[in-house]
C-alpha cells in the first residue's frame, strides 16, 4: 500500500515533470545538435544524432561582428521596455488594486484592449507616427513600441500582486504621516519586489522576441536578435547551421539570465505568504 | 583553392572578369595592373562617372546571389566614381514586408533596391521611369553598353504597356529540369522529353526511400504558380489573356496543371503539398528526389559538394514537352530600379548600369550570378562556377520562355491576387483535396472578380 | 466648516490628485501612441485604400465589410481561427496547470526545472520555427523518424489537410505553455497554506484537494493567464506563416493571415483593415464577457 501511494504521491508526478521537460528540451537540442553539423548533414536521411560534431559554425557566428550587435540591440531594447514597463505600469497597478474610482473597470478593460488590434493594421500607422516624430530606427523608439504593446499584461498582472499585499501596512504607515506617494515608494514597492521582477522577466522575454515591430520600425541601426536571425533566411537555402549556432550563443544569457532571477521568481510568488 | 603565388580572393574575381572579356592576364601581372585593367574597361565609355563624386547611395536587396556577388563589385565602383554604396540585405520576407510599407509612407530610401513585384511598384508610382537617364548622353552610353549582349527576355521584362521602363533586368533565370543520373541509371532511364514520359520516368523512380519529382506546391501565391506556369504555356495556355482576363480555366490551363499536380501526387514526396523552394532543394540535394523542376539557380547549390550530396550525379535538362505544342519553360528576371522618392537617381542609374554593363557582369557572373548577358554566360569562370551542363540547359530553357504571357501576370498591377488564388488551386490539386477543373474554375472566379471590381 | 471636514475634504483633493499623478504616464503614452493608429485603421476600412494607388482614397462605406461577411472565404477563416484559438488554449492550460500543480508539491531540481519549462519562451521564435519546419519535414525530418522507428506510418504532419491545423497547435502548444504555467505557478506560490492543509487533514487526496480546494483560489490568476493567452492565440502569425502559409488549401488560413494578405501582399489596406477591425470587434466582445462574468474586479464598478 505504501508503495503504492508513494507511486501516484511522488515517482508518477516526477516522471510526468520529466517527460515534460523533455518535452520542453527536445527542439532546443535539435537546435543544438544541428549547431554542430554541417549543412549536409544538417539535411541528411535519416536525420543524424550520433557524429562528429564541428564547431565551425560557432566559430563563423563568433567572429561575425553583427551578431554581437544584435545582441547588444535587443538586450537595450528589451532592457529597456521592462524597466520603462514596470516604471508605468507599477503605479497604473497599483492605483487599480487600492483605489476605487469611477470608470476603474472601463480604464482597466481600455487598457487590456490595447492588445487586441491585429499588428497589421498598426504598422503603416506606426510607420508615420514614428517617422514623422523622428523615432524610426532608434531604441527609444523600438522601446516605446514595446511598452506599449506590452503595457496591459504589466499592469494587469501587477495590479493582481498588489491586491495580494496586505493593506494594514500600508494604513500603519498613511497614519505615521507618509503621503500617499511615499507608502507606494518606500512600503509597497519593496514589498511587492519579487511580483515586480517576475512580471519584468517576462516582459524581457517578450521583447526579446518580438518581430513584427522590431521589423518596421527597425533599419540599420537598430536590428534586433529576432529580425538578425531571420537574415540567415536566405533566399534559395536556409543556413540551418549558422541559424542553428546562432539561436544556441543567443539563447546562453538568457538561460543565465533567468537562471540569476528565477531565485526572485520563486520569492516573488510566495509573496503571498507574508499574510 | 591554392595557387602558385598568392592571390587574394578580388583579384582573382578581377583576374577571371578580365579573361571574360578577352584581356589575357600573364602571371606576372601582379593585382594592380588587373585592376587597372577592369578599371579601364569602364573608363572607355563615354560616361562622366565622377559627376556625382562624394554622393552616397544606399542599395535595399534581398539576401539573394545578386546581392551577394555585387558586393565584391561596389569597391569598383566607389573607386570608379567616388560614391559610397551601403548595400542592405534582408531576408525575402522581411523584404517583402517592409517594402509597401517604407514605400508607402514615401521614404527616399533605399535609392536603388530589388523590386519583386513590377506591376504592383510601378502601379504605386514607386519606381523611377528610366528612360529620361537612357537618353542622357552624360550617364549612358549605348554603343558601349551594348544592349545586344542582353537575353531577349532580359530587355523585354522591363518594358510596361506604356512602353516605359521602370527597371533593369539583373538576374535571368529558367525553369529547368534537374534529374539524379544515378536513379535514372537504376531506372535504365533517360532525361524524360515529353510530359507522358516525365510522368512515367517519375512513377518508375519513386521508391520508399526516393521520391519521383519533387516541386513546390505550398498553398501560396509564391511557391507552385511559376513552376507550374511552365507548364501551362507548354500545354498551350496562359494565365491572362490579351484582354486582361484570368483563362486558368481553359481545357489547356487545366491539362497543364493536371500534369503539374498528377506528378506531384502519384510521384511526389509524402507532404508535398508544403513545399517550397527550400523544400525542393533539401530534397533534391539530399537525394531524397529523383527528379526535380524549378529555376535553374539551383543548380549552382546542387553542384555545390558542400552543400549537396548529389553535386556529382546531378544533370539538367529542358523542360519536357506537352505532345507536339512548343516548350514554353518559365522564365524570370529579377527587376532592380530607382526609388521615384530618391535623391540621387542620376548617381543610381550610374550604379545600376555600371552593374548591369558588360564588365559588370562579367565581375558579377565570375562569382557565379547567372546575369542578363550572353557574354558573361559564355565566360570561362562562369561556365566554371555555374556548371557548363546547368548553364547550357538553362540557356536553351531561356530562349523558350515566353515573356509576354509571362509578363500579363506576374507584373500585372494585381499580380498578387492573380497568383495567391492560383497558388491555392495548385495545392489543392497536388494534395488530392480538388481536381484540377475544379480548382482552376473556382480559382478564375475569384481572379476575375477581384481583377474586374 | 470643521476642521474636521475641511481635513476629509483635502485628503480627497490629495487622493484625487496622488491618483491622476499615477496614472498620468500609462494614459498618456498609450493613447498616444494607440488613438492614432486605432484611428486610421478604423476610418481605412470604411475606404478603398490601397498602397499601390495611395492617392485615390475614396470612402465606400460598408462595402468592405459587406463583402467580407459574403464571402465564403472569410467564414472559413473565422471558423479556422475559432478552432485554433479554443484548441490551443485549451490544451495549453489544461497542462499549464497541471504541470504548476505537479510542481508545487516538487521540491527536488525544481529550480532547475523551472528554468527548463521557461526556455520554450525564452528561445527566439524564428529559430524554434523553422527548426520545427525541419522536423516537420516528412522526408528528412526527425518526427517522421521517431514515428517510423516505432513502426507508424509517416506523416505528411503540416502538409496533410488531416493534421496541419494539429500540428500547429502542437508547435503553439510548445512555445506557450511556459506563459500560463509562469503565471499559475505565481499565483500557487502566493496562495496561503491553510486550507491545504485543512483539507489534507480532513483525509482528501492530492487530487481532490487540488480541483475542490487550490483551484477556486487560483480563479483569478488562471483567469488573466487565459484571457491573455486568448488574445494572443487570436492573433497568431509566425508559426502559421512559416509552417504552412495558411494550406493546405486555405485549411489554416486564419484571420490575422487573411488579414496579411490582403494588406501586404495584396496592398489592399482598407479591406484589410476592415478585417483588423472585425477582429478587434470580436476580442473585445469576448473580453467584456469574460471580465463580467469572472467579474475580476470582484467588486462593483
Amino acid at each position: 500500500m505504501k508503495l503504492k501511494s508513494r507511486l501516484y504521491a511522488v515517482w508518477l508526478p516526477r516522471l510526468i515533470l520529466y517527460v515534460f521537460a523533455i518535452w520542453c528540451l527536445f527542439p532546443l537540442y535539435w537546435i543544438f545538435l544541428t549547431s554542430l553539423k554541417t549543412p549536409v548533414q544538417a539535411l541528411s536521411r535519416p536525420p543524424m544524432f550520433w557524429f562528429e560534431p564541428t564547431l565551425d559554425n560557432f566559430a563563423k557566428v563568433i567572429q561575425n561582428p553583427d551578431i554581437w550587435s544584435y545582441f547588444l540591440s535587443s538586450t537595450i531594447v528589451a532592457g529597456g521596455s521592462s524597466l520603462l514597463g514596470l516604471l508605468i505600469g507599477a503605479p497604473t497597478a497599483y492605483i487599480l488594486a487600492r483605489y476605487k474610482f469611477r470608470g476603474r473597470g472601463d480604464f482597466g478593460f481600455w487598457l487590456l484592449s490595447t492588445r487586441m488590434t491585429p499588428p497589421v493594421a498598426m504598422l503603416i500607422p506606426f510607420f508615420v507616427m514614428f517617422s514623422w516624430l523622428g523615432l524610426m530606427d532608434t531604441h527609444i523608439g523600438l522601446i516605446l513600441a514595446h511598452v506599449m504593446l506590452n503595457l496591459s499584461i504589466v499592469v494587469w498582472l501587477l495590479r493582481g500582486f498588489f491586491a495580494e499585499l496586505p493593506v494594514e501596512i500600508e494604513e500603519a504607515s498613511a497614519l505615521d504621516g507618509d503621503t500617499y506617494f511615499q507608502t507606494f515608494w518606500r512600503i509597497t514597492l519593496p514589498l511587492a519586489m519579487p511580483g515586480l521582477i517576475s512580471v519584468g522577466i517576462l516582459i524581457f522575454l517578450l521583447s526579446w522576441n518580438e518581430f513584427l515591430f522590431a521589423l518596421v520600425l527597425g533599419d540599420s541601426a537598430v536590428r534586433t536578435v529576432p529580425i538578425g536571425l531571420y537574415s540567415f533566411i536566405g533566399y534559395q537555402t536556409i543556413a540551418w547551421a549558422e541559424l542553428s549556432a546562432s539561436a544556441t550563443l543567443l539563447i546562453i544569457p538568457i538561460i543565465i539570465f533567468i537562471l540569476i532571477f528565477q531565485r526572485h521568481l520563486i520569492r516573488g510568488l510566495t509573496m503571498g505568504a507574508y499574510r | 583553392m591554392t595557387l602558385a603565388y598568392t592571390m587574394n580572393r578580388r583579384s582573382i574575381l578581377l583576374g577571371a572578369a578580365a579573361t571574360t572579356l578577352g584581356v589575357s592576364l600573364s602571371p606576372r601581372m601582379g593585382w594592380a595592373d588587373s585592376h587597372a585593367a577592369i578599371l579601364d574597361m569602364f573608363k572607355s565609355a563615354d560616361i562622366d562617372w565622377r559627376a556625382f563624386d562624394g554622393e552616397t547611395l544606399v542599395v535595399g536587396a534581398m539576401q539573394h546571389p545578386w546581392a551577394d556577388s555585387i558586393e565584391s563589385a561596389l569597391p569598383i565602383f566607389e573607386e570608379l566614381t567616388g560614391i559610397k554604396v551601403t548595400l542592405t540585405k534582408q531576408s525575402e520576407t522581411e523584404y517583402v514586408a517592409e517594402m509597401p510599407i517604407k514605400l508607402g509612407a514615401g521614404s527616399a530610401e533605399p535609392d536603388v533596391m530589388m523590386i519583386h513585384a513590377l506591376g504592383q511598384f510601378v502601379a504605386a508610382g514607386w519606381a523611377a521611369p528610366l528612360d529620361q537617364f537612357y537618353e542622357d548622353p552624360s550617364l549612358f552610353d549605348a554603343a558601349w553598353y551594348d544592349n545586344d549582349d542582353m537575353f531577349a527576355m532580359a530587355r523585354d521584362f522591363p518594358t510596361q504597356p506604356d512602353g516605359e521602363n521602370y527597371s533593369m533586368s539583373i538576374t535571368a533565370e529558367a525553369q529547368t529540369l534537374f534529374a539524379n543520373q544515378k536513379s535514372l541509371d537504376a531506372a535504365g532511364l533517360d532525361l524524360p522529353k515529353t510530359m507522358d514520359d516525365f510522368l512515367a520516368a517519375a512513377i518508375a523512380m519513386k521508391t520508399d526511400m526516393q521520391a519521383g519529382i519533387v516541386m513546390r506546391s505550398k498553398s501560396d501565391g509564391t511557391a507552385g504558380t511559376w513552376p507550374c506556369g511552365g507548364f501551362v504555356f507548354s500545354y498551350g495556355g496562359e494565365v491572362i489573356d490579351a484582354d486582361g482576363a484570368c483563362v486558368l480555366n481553359s481545357d489547356e490551363a487545366v491539362a497543364g496543371v493536371d500534369m503539374y499536380g498528377r506528378l506531384l501526387k502519384e510521384a511526389g514526396p509524402l507532404g508535398v503539398g508544403n513545399y517550397h523552394w527550400v523544400e525542393v532543394l533539401n530534397d533534391f540535394s539530399s537525394g531524397a528526389a529523383a527528379m526535380g523542376c524549378d529555376s535553374s539557380n539551383f543548380a549552382t547549390d546542387i553542384s555545390d559538394p558542400a552543400k549537396s550530396i548529389v553535386a556529382a550525379d546531378a544533370i539538367y535538362g529542358a523542360l519536357p514537352q506537352a505532345g507536339s505544342k512548343p516548350i514554353k519553360a518559365n522564365i524570370w528576371a529579377w527587376q532592380a530600379g530607382i526609388n521615384a522618392n530618391s535623391t540621387k537617381q542620376k548617381a543610381a542609374f550610374l550604379l545600376l548600369s555600371f552593374l548591369n554593363s558588360k564588365p559588370g557582369c562579367a565581375l558579377s557572373s565570375a562569382n557565379g550570378l547567372a546575369t542578363v548577358r550572353n557574354s558573361a554566360w559564355k565566360s570561362a569562370a562562369f561556365q566554371e562556377r555555374f556548371g557548363a551542363q546547368a548553364a547550357t540547359a538553362a540557356l536553351a530553357n531561356l530562349n523558350s520562355g515566353d515573356a509576354v504571357i509571362f509578363k500579363r501576370a506576374w507584373f500585372h498591377p494585381k499580380a498578387a491576387e492573380i497568383l495567391d488564388p492560383w497558388g491555392i488551386a495548385i495545392n489543392e490539386v497536388a494534395t488530392g483535396q480538388k481536381d484540377a477543373r475544379t480548382a482552376l474554375t473556382e480559382a478564375t472566379d475569384k481572379i476575375n472578380r477581384a481583377l474586374g471590381a | 466648516m470643521s476642521s474636521q471636514a475641511i481635513k476629509t475634504t483635502t485628503i480627497q483633493r490629495e487622493q484625487k490628485k496622488f491618483i491622476l499623478l499615477m496614472l498620468a504616464p500609462a494614459t498618456i503614452l498609450m493613447l498616444a501612441l494607440t488613438l492614432f493608429p486605432f484611428l486610421v485603421s478604423l476610418y481605412l476600412s470604411f475606404t478603398d485604400y490601397s498602397l499601390i494607388k495611395p492617392d485615390e482614397v475614396n470612402g465606400i462605406g460598408v462595402k468592405n465589410y459587406a463583402t467580407l461577411l459574403n464571402s465564403p472565404d472569410f467564414w472559413t477563416s473565422v471558423r479556422v481561427t475559432l478552432v485554433f484559438t479554443i484548441s490551443a488554449v485549451a490544451v495549453q492550460t489544461v497542462l499549464g496547470v497541471g504541470i504548476a500543480a505537479l510542481l508545487h508539491h516538487e521540491t527536488r531540481q525544481a529550480p532547475w526545472l523551472r528554468v527548463i519549462y521557461l526556455l520554450p519562451m525564452a528561445i527566439t521564435p524564428i529559430a524554434a520555427t523553422f527548426t520545427f519546419r525541419l522536423m516537420f519535414n516528412p522526408s528528412l525530418g526527425v518526427f517522421n523518424y521517431f514515428l517510423t522507428s516505432l513502426g507508424f506510418p509517416p506523416s505528411a504532419w503540416t502538409a496533410s489537410p488531416e493534421f496541419a491545423l494539429f500540428s500547429l497547435i502542437l508547435v503553439d502548444t510548445w512555445q506557450w505553455t511556459p506563459f500560463i504555467l509562469l503565471i499559475v505557478m505565481g499565483g500557487m506560490a502566493a496562495l496561503p497554506p491553510e486550507p491545504e492543509e485543512a483539507s489534507a487533514m480532513d483525509g482528501a487526496g492530492p487530487f481532490r484537494t487540488f480541483f475542490w480546494v487550490i483551484l477556486p483560489q487560483l480563479k483569478p490568476y488562471l483567469a488573466l493567464a487565459l484571457l491573455f493567452r486568448l488574445i494572443d492565440a487570436f492573433k497568431t502569425f509566425d508559426i502559421i506563416f512559416v509552417l504552412t502559409g495558411g494550406g493546405p488549401g486555405i485549411l489554416t488560413r486564419t484571420l490575422n493571415l487573411l488579414a496579411y494578405k490582403h494588406g501586404i501582399e495584396f496592398l489592399s489596406m482598407g479591406y484589410a483593415s476592415a478585417i483588423a477591425i472585425i477582429m478587434l470587434i470580436f476580442t473585445l466582445f469576448v473580453g467584456q464577457i469574460f471580465l463580467r462574468r469572472l467579474n475580476l474586479f470582484d467588486l462593483k464598478d
